[in-house]
């Protein structure tokens, strides 16, 4: 079965997260992704080795994941000849993709320009932390860029500090746009024969992950849209989350009578359905928070099992909240294989990955192997790909060019 | 200027915001995209939201449906359904947002419309997958992000479970990914395919790290909430209040780079022995040097952090709210946000584009139609209807 890149090569000089994942989708999808890497330590997110000051495990998943599929090159590009042996790849290859800064870029002759002359059809692809356009030039990470689009600032209770989306939350949404830009820059390349500069900052794809409320805020200026907000007073109460005995529940009920009265109903409770303060639309809406209060008192009386089978039985949309452990068990995600396992050969055993979230049914996406050996590909890739003899190859080593 | 997307040919029968604003993510690269809505729902809107009836500019529309043309049909009548299988015929790609048991019986699923265009390429958007045994739940964020584990755990210990809405924000850039890398293959094998997308995939992607620690690690420590005076290192991922109430955060895991630099901001000796590397800034003595660092930025206030983040090119910020991108001048000449002169409604400010491409750059060709705009000139233009027949279509209700 054929792959839907294939015969895509990428030359993926990233680091982290942000620009490895997106090199991570094009080789999902059967791209040829080269991750080239310093010939000390590698790409920096091989030396994750605890996350939430909890040891990494037998098996360094942070790397191993991000950087499945793809092979390694490991070059040191401080050095001419190490640059040469770009410049050849370059030559052989569809898109150049870094997340390096442009200050390290420009001094190994690594700009756009340099490898428009070596490849014209190359397509050129950063992802910037501010833009192309921006006065800041610090270092751009995940969580210090979502601090400024302002997504964090909105969530939570009110009194309680920011939050953060996730761990690297906002480089997931950078690598898919990234990706995205990607593939486009190819498809116009088919008219034009001609590669391009692609840049999907940081800043530019968390603001549009921002947008649901962003784009409210910009709309209206209201700050409702841009302020923490308890759910103690929502605009609607019957849409919220409620804590039963054992987990909390998100509620889905639209503010009107019909649906009001499957809840009543779901509920099963006389004195609540009789509070004449609920009775109306307006009435759910002028009284809300103490409709939160009561809702509350009544969730936490029975289990959300118990909850659940009373809302279905309804045609209530409603779900337990739930954990990233119900997640792993969870039939549904295994069944679009949103989970994969495959094997590890640091651990020689199978262990369950984040599958693939973009089914394509005649060219499903797939994972053939975990991320590689630092440098594991670098003499093949030299002797077959880009026709260096072994005796060049020896002396390339000697010199500490490549390991 | 051409489209990186021009000669591309999507038909556009989504309703939901993520899934149309994944369609937008191609229009804005050239493709024609044409809206086909439902002449026979004419008025009906796209869901309750009490804050957007306070204002006529329906803002999420003006978003999603940018560089779109707008064509009303009711498709349930013969003589549309015909004019609904000529557009298909016509198309590249087909997004369709609706339950499978619903796009089955419109005659909308990928067996029916494939068989009369059969390199078709499908985008199908849905809430849990085409897969399983809850394909057939709505297409709720909330439902999805309930079931991706994240929300209890973006909260401190013991607060509520916190829903924070942009899940489908993944969704959308997936679909037009999909549609693209599905689109490569057909420009080289001639084959069309189904490409799926669905919130629960959009609301676990945007999980991956947390979500690939857990299945690694495991343990009840990745199941709870972690206190932000208890993250793995007091330097990356945190998050300390300043004197005038406001908040920074911290982003230098490899703390050995930026220790000398940081070190002195705070009033810390680079060389004190509690924190002289790594190790003992992470491990031995992560909890005090959090202290500490709790105590320093509760000093100043935060213009002066982020003067001092600025100047010593740190990895750390202030943490703003939206009216930090609101007014930010860059923002808007990287176009991210877009300022417009809104034929109706004046100006107003919009999200705009986030991929820069330098030769095939997006652009806003046309603001968001209203439903039908463009019926008369497609049913001219790509299916060579003549005036009176449109008019005689008109007439009986089949196009709006």
């Amino acid at each position: 079965m054929r792959a839907a890149l294939e015969g895509i090569r990428v030359i993926d000089l990233t680091i982290w997260f942000q620009g490895p994942v997106a090199a991570q989708h094009l080789a999902d999808f059967g791209a040829e992704v080269i991750h080239v890497e310093r010939p000390k330590g590698g790409d920096q997110g091989r030396g994750v080795r605890s996350i939430k000051a909890l040891p990494v495990g037998d098996w360094n998943q942070y790397f191993l994941v991000i950087n499945r599929n793809k092979k390694s090159l490991a070059v040191d590009l401080k050095q001419p000849r190490g640059r040469e042996i770009l410049y050849r790849l370059a030559e052989k290859s569809d898109v150049f993709l870094s997340n390096l800064a442009a200050e390290n870029l420009a001094a190994w002759g690594l700009g756009y320009e340099e490898l428009r002359a070596v490849n014209p059809r190359l397509v050129y692809a950063i992802t910037s932390g501010y833009g192309r356009s921006a006065t800041t030039t610090k270092p751009a990470f995940d969580m210090t860029v979502q601090a400024l689009t302002g997504i964090m600032s909105r969530l939570g209770e009110p009194g309680e500090p920011p939050i953060y989306l996730g761990m690297g939350s906002g480089d997931a949404y950078g690598g898919l746009l990234a990706a995205l830009g990607i593939l486009v820059a190819l498809q116009q390349r088919r008219h034009t024969g001609k590669g391009q500069i692609v840049d999907a900052s940081l800043y530019g794809a968390q603001l549009l992950l921002a947008a649901p409320t962003l784009q409210a805020y910009l709309a209206t200026g209201d700050e409702r849209f841009s302020r923490q907000r308890s759910r103690r007073t929502p605009e609607n109460p019957l849409w919220n989350t409620y804590p039963s005995r054992d987990r909390w529940l998100f509620l889905c009920v639209p503010n009107d009578d019909a649906s009001f009265a499957r809840l009543r109903r779901a509920l099963g409770d006389p004195a609540f359905a009789r509070d004449a303060r609920f009775g109306s639309v307006a009435g759910r809406r002028e009284h809300a928070s103490a409709l939160v209060d009561a809702l509350d008192a009544l969730f936490r009386s029975r289990s959300a099992d118990d909850w659940m089978a009373q809302l279905r039985a309804e045609e209530i949309a409603a779900s337990p909240i739930g954990t990233l452990r119900d997640l792993s068990n969870d039939p549904q995600a295994w069944a679009n294989d949103y989970f994969l396992e495959t094997f590890c050969e640091e651990v020689k055993r199978k262990v369950t990955i984040r599958g693939l979230p973009i089914g394509l049914s005649k060219t499903p996406g797939r994972v053939e192997s975990l991320g590689p050996e630092l440098g594991q590909d670098s003499e093949l890739l030299l002797a077959d790909l880009l026709g260096y003899s072994w005796d060049e190859i020896g002396a390339l080593k000697d010199a500490k060019v490549i390991p | 200027m051409s489209g990186a997307l021009d000669g591309i040919v999507i038909l556009d029968l989504t309703q939901s915001f993520w899934a149309s604003l994944g369609v937008a993510l191609l229009a804005d690269f050239g493709a024609r995209v044409l809206r086909v809505e439902d002449a026979a729902a004419r008025g009906a809107g796209s869901g309750p939201d009490a804050a957007r009836a306070r204002t006529p500019w329906d803002w999420e529309r003006e978003l999603a449906d940018r560089n779109k043309k707008s064509l009303a049909v009711d498709d349930r009548r013969p003589e549309g359904r015909e004019i609904f299988e000529a557009l298909v015929r016509r198309a590249d790609v087909i997004a369709v947002d609706r339950p499978l048991r619903e796009a089955a019986e419109r005659r909308w699923d990928y067996e029916t419309l494939s068989s009369l265009r059969p390199d078709l390429i499908y985008a199908r958007a849905s809430g849990f997958g085409p897969q399983g045994p809850d394909r057939d739940l709505p297409a709720l964020d909330e439902l999805a992000a309930a079931r991706t584990g994240m929300m209890p755990i973006l909260p401190q210990p013991d607060r509520p479970p916190v829903h924070p809405g942009h899940g489908p924000m993944y969704s959308a850039v997936m679909l037009a990914l999909g549609v693209a890398a599905a689109l490569h293959h057909r420009a080289d094998s001639g084959e069309g395919q189904i490409v799926d997308v669905s919130l629960l995939a959009g609301n676990m992607y945007g999980a991956s790290l947390d979500l690939q620690a857990y299945l690694a690690i495991g343990g009840e420590r990745m199941l709870a909430p972690v206190s932000r005076l208890d993250m793995g290192n007091p330097m990356s991922g945190t998050l300390y209040p300043t004197a005038d109430g406001r908040w920074v955060t911290l982003t230098m895991p490899d703390t050995d780079r930026w220790w000398p630099g940081f070190a002195p901001l705070v009033g810390i000796d680079p060389k004190d022995p509690r924190f002289e590397n790594h190790e003992k800034r992470c491990d031995v003595n992560r909890l005090e040097l959090m202290q500490v660092l709790e105590r320093a930025f509760q000093e100043r206030p935060a213009a002066h952090w982020r003067d001092a983040f600025n100047r010593n090119q740190l990895s750390a910020d202030v943490i703003e709210d939206y009216s930090f991108p609101e007014h930010d001048e860059s923002a808007y000449r990287n176009r991210y946000l877009l300022d417009l002169e809104h034929p109706s409604f004046g100006r107003v400010k919009s999200l705009g584009f986030p991929i820069f491409l330098s030769d095939g750059t997006a652009r806003l060709d046309r603001l968001a139609p209203c439903m039908g705009q463009h019926t008369g000139e497609v049913l001219h233009e790509w299916l060579g209807i003549d005036e009176d027949r449109i008019t005689e279509l008109r007439t009986h209700g089949v196009v709006v």
